[in-house]
């Protein structure tokens, strides 16, 4: 940085405009050149370089999320839940 | 000579196309290999929105009766993954509507600015810079989904959707009938929302990693 004691304003215009569009960034669903002035500006900003990497890892950690596997006793009511359906719909067709 | 609009909408073929159709022919097991090939999948959707393995589990097996009901109805204009997950998060917010009445609120950026809120504001704390595995352990899982949860519904649909069921913006959209610029919209606000929790877990209740 080149002045130290001058950090760029957080509630700058660029900054917010900017906040705006991070996760279409992120999604990779920006045009080339908006990219560019994103990078651009993440490059020069650290408070918006650092509210993009919390961001970036907020969403990482959703995808990393651990998966809670569905319990026998469940999968078997669902067997179940099913064959009543099916019977009652049988049960429909031919009455 | 341009070719003329056709009203014919077309055909979507997906890996479950066979054996939707084998089910609405009639072939009575099909039905449980796609519960079998949906449980854990809509199990996780459910979990995600609810909270509760017992709310979740309502809510697949809902689904799954709503799915055997209109499935004669069901005509390949969508993949069949995306019209399962319609009724998914339609069985979701029926099964909330009866159970709270409260209207909801809505997210707005400016609650989200980046403040004046510490003096490092321009330092990308810990949990954003050390690898994921370190980061990521059964509390902050917890505490993950207890922020997810406290989303505002619509909110949430798009979060779960997008970030944890891996569905894009179009499809998404097609699920939640919303326009994509709607998803986009929603999405960064809910993870502004998940953000600001995570940021005030660590600031205040998680001790800093040893160096
Ligand atoms: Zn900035």
């Amino acid at each position: 940085m080149t002045d130290p004691h001058r950090p760029p304003e957080p509630h700058h215009a660029h900054c917010r405009e900017l906040f705006a569009r991070l996760s279409e960034y992120l999604d990779r669903e920006l045009d080339e050149i908006q990219c560019r002035e994103i990078e651009g500006h993440l490059n020069a900003c650290p408070p918006c370089q650092a509210c993009f990497e919390t961001l970036e890892r907020t969403v990482a950690l959703c995808r990393q999320m651990p998966s809670r596997p569905v319990s026998g006793d469940f999968a078997r009511r669902l067997r179940e839940a099913v064959a009543r359906m099916g019977a009652a719909a049988g049960a429909g067709r031919t009455s | 000579m341009p070719p003329t609009p056709t009203s014919k909408p077309k055909r979507i073929e997906d890996r479950d196309s066979p054996l939707i159709r084998s089910i609405q022919a009639g072939d009575a097991d099909g039905f449980y290999a796609l519960v079998r090939r949906y449980q854990q999948p809509l199990f996780n959707f459910g979990l995600r929105m609810c909270g509760h393995a017992a709310d979740a589990e309502d809510m697949v097996q809902d689904t799954f009766l709503n799915v055997f009901r209109y499935l004669q109805d069901f005509r390949f204009e969508s993949q069949f993954k995306n019209w399962l997950y319609r009724i998914a998060a339609s069985t979701c917010i029926k099964r909330r509507r009866r159970s709270q009445y409260a209207p909801e609120p809505e997210l707005s950026l400016d609650d989200f600015l980046p403040g004046d809120e510490n003096a490092v504001a321009g330092e990308t704390p810990p949990w954003a810079r050390e690898p994921l595995e370190r980061v990521l352990d059964q509390e902050l899982a917890e505490k993950l989904q207890e922020a997810i949860v406290a989303l505002p519904e619509k909110y949430r649909l798009v979060l779960v959707l997008r970030d944890l069921e891996g569905f894009s913006t179009e499809a998404a959209a097609q699920i939640l009938n919303l326009t994509p610029t709607n998803v986009k919209v929603r999405l960064h606000r809910a993870r502004l929302f998940v953000r600001d929790q995570l940021k005030d877990y660590f600031r205040h209740d998680r001790p800093a990693p040893a160096a």
